[in-house]
């Protein structure tokens, strides 16, 4: 019984989140075949596409100057408590933490990039 | 657990050698509180929306942006660690979490002689 209303129950927990698209149905994907095991890496042109996105999110960031090679603080305007913040929301994106070390260098999307896609458990 | 064992969270503190090394250890300081924000409203049971928070320890930050002082600085770091081991502990309750808001919900301060007199100041 509890087998039938399964998939049902999960693609509504998997509609409550108020993400992308992409990624609800991503999700909805990852509970629906949970022996599944992780799809290999991430296409860079996807990552590239999510980083930007956050930053066009930000509403301090003007969005005619975001660029992949954009320096957070040069071009963009963001200071070292900003830039904090947009490294944290790609960690969010990504589902990963970025230990200090690692997160102190990140300093343009290129950068965040680069080091997403050295990132195994990044998804 | 041994009486010795360092608390949870706890850092030793230290003396800043420069500047540089300040300014990286604020944002250290900066990402932990950011990162911790919805522990704290997980602990704490805050009923506020995150941005709230997030706006408010922005906002603990700014106060002190013009600091320049190596020695000050290092105080100021010393304090957040420990605000920062507090929270995150639940050393701290709810009313001390709410403290930091008091300021935003209070009425505006009376500034004519009148308005001075009627709210019982002087």
């Amino acid at each position: 019984m509890f087998r039938a209303i399964r998939p049902a129950a999960l693609y509504r927990s998997a509609a409550l989140y108020k993400t992308a698209p992409a990624v609800v149905a991503r999700n909805a994907m990852a509970l629906n075949f949970a022996r599944t095991y992780a799809s290999a890496g991430l296409a860079r042109s996807d990552v590239e596409k999510r980083v930007l996105d956050i930053l066009a999110g930000f509403n301090k960031v003007d969005a005619n100057k975001i660029a992949l090679k954009a320096n957070f603080n040069a071009d963009l305007g963001l200071d070292s408590l900003d830039t904090v913040e947009v490294v944290m929301a790609i960690e969010e994106e990504f589902s990963i933490e970025i230990p200090d070390k690692d997160a102190d260098e990140i300093k343009s999307a290129e950068q965040a990039v680069e080091y997403i896609s050295k990132r195994e458990d990044a998804h | 657990m041994s009486a010795a064992m360092a608390a949870h969270l706890s850092v030793v503190t230290a003396q800043s050698p420069s500047l540089s090394a300040a300014r990286q250890s604020v944002i250290h300081l900066y990402r932990d509180f950011q990162r911790g924000v919805p522990e704290i409203m997980r602990t704490h049971q805050v009923d506020m929306p995150m941005s709230m928070i997030r706006t408010k320890i922005r906002e603990e930050f700014e106060r002190h942006r013009d600091v320049k002082d190596l020695a000050v600085i290092d105080i100021l770091l010393f304090k957040g660690r420990q605000e920062y081991q507090e929270t995150m502990n639940a050393w701290k309750q709810e009313t001390h979490i709410m403290r930091y808001f008091i300021k935003d919900d209070a009425p505006p301060k009376p500034q004519g002689f009148l308005e001075k007199f009627l709210a019982g100041r002087d």
